[in-house]
């Protein structure tokens, strides 16, 4: 699973989603991508199952890049505890995603191919995804 | 190579800025600029589903006739900007050519053929580069430009030096750019470590920058 080496800080803020992915909104590597349509904390679990779920359809050949990394830290504290006492422990690592982001990359397979491997992705994501192609774009 | 007659209506524009831009938007045409030529450059609108169809058929990079009312001007698209949820295109910027002007244009790359590497050898094609800039006459400028992979075999690439540019071309990207690579399988690897329980394991907390470890407290 994708997680930072080194990090500045172990805990952060939870900051803010508003408006749209404009950096890393276009295909740059394949031909075929995965874009949002709506914002999220994307977890590392999350990136990872739809990479499995990638990898598995298209088998032997092609190319998958993912254009997403997790590397906020979201804590939480353990169950039955009062609340107060400092932050809770960081637990998983999230990537923010606005709508508009490429998430995935494809290339290397045949069309048909490409848009089922990406739709099967898609179904492993807590958000909207739209399938973007170079011929459409 | 570009046969085809693009025609588009335009019409002057004197909103400009965000409000202006917006107003066009709202009555179905896009906001546009046309430059080029030392003459002053002039906000124009075209029609959308015009401009739509032109990028569809080919205009990205072919010659087209800008048509505002009795006069007409002939000219390349140079920049479509475009909504990155919704692609809808929201301004385009022309450039006045002449037809037999040398300009320089980037064109996409499209593979000719099955390569052996993938074939035969199990490879994977990669089109490193997906645009080449080349310099050369506005009325003779390509759609795209074809490159013949069938004798690629694995691990050999194809550089843009290789790559073979219509008469009265010549290429502005570097000769030494990869365009097109097979290279070996990353996910058949990736597969068969997962079915042999070989993945990475999950890492335990990550080093903070800068935090000072027991051991490196202690020995102070």
């Amino acid at each position: 699973m994708l997680t930072p080496k080194r990090v500045k800080w172990r805990k952060v803020q939870r900051g803010r989603m508003t408006g749209r992915a404009v950096r890393g909104s276009t295909l740059t590597f394949g031909e075929y991508g995965l874009q949002a349509m709506e914002p999220c904390w994307m977890s590392n679990r999350q990136i990872e199952a739809a990479r499995i779920a990638m990898t598995r359809h298209i088998k032997r050949g092609g190319k998958v890049w993912i254009k997403v990394f997790p590397d906020k830290p979201v804590t939480k504290k353990p169950a039955e505890v009062r609340m107060g006492a400092g932050k809770g422990n960081p637990e998983f690592w999230v990537a923010v995603v606005r709508p508009g982001r490429v998430l995935f990359e494809l290339s290397g397979v045949e069309p048909n191919v490409a848009r089922e491997a990406l739709r099967r992705a898609a179904a492993k994501l807590p958000i909207g995804t739209k399938i973007v192609s170079r011929e459409e774009a | 190579m570009a046969t085809k007659d693009f025609k588009l209506n335009i019409e002057r524009r004197d909103g400009v800025g965000t409000t202006g831009s917006q107003q066009v938007r709202a009555k179905g045409r896009i906001p546009a600029i046309i430059y080029g030529h030392g003459s002053d450059s002039q906000p124009i609108s075209v029609e959308a589903k015009a401009l739509d169809d032109l990028l569809h058929h080919g205009g990205r990079t072919t010659l087209i006739t800008l048509v505002d009312g009795s006069k007409t001007e002939t000219a390349l698209i140079r920049e479509v900007q475009r909504n990155e949820v919704s692609h809808r295109i929201l301004h385009a910027d022309f450039q006045r050519v002449s037809a037999n002007e040398a300009v320089r244009a980037k064109l996409s790359v499209v593979t000719v053929g099955a390569a052996v590497g993938v074939k035969e050898q199990g490879g994977v094609m990669d089109v490193i580069t997906h645009e080449i800039e080349v310099e050369g006459p506005a009325s003779r400028l390509p759609d795209n430009l074809e490159v013949d992979v069938t004798a690629l075999g694995i691990h050999e690439h194809i550089n843009a030096a290789d790559v073979k540019l219509p008469e009265g071309f010549k290429l502005i990207t570097p000769g030494d750019t990869t365009v097109v690579l097979v290279e070996a399988s990353k996910t058949a690897r990736l597969l068969e470590e997962a079915e042999l329980g070989l993945e990475a394991p999950a890492q335990a907390e990550p080093e903070v920058i800068g935090e000072k470890t027991e051991t490196a407290s202690t020995s102070e």
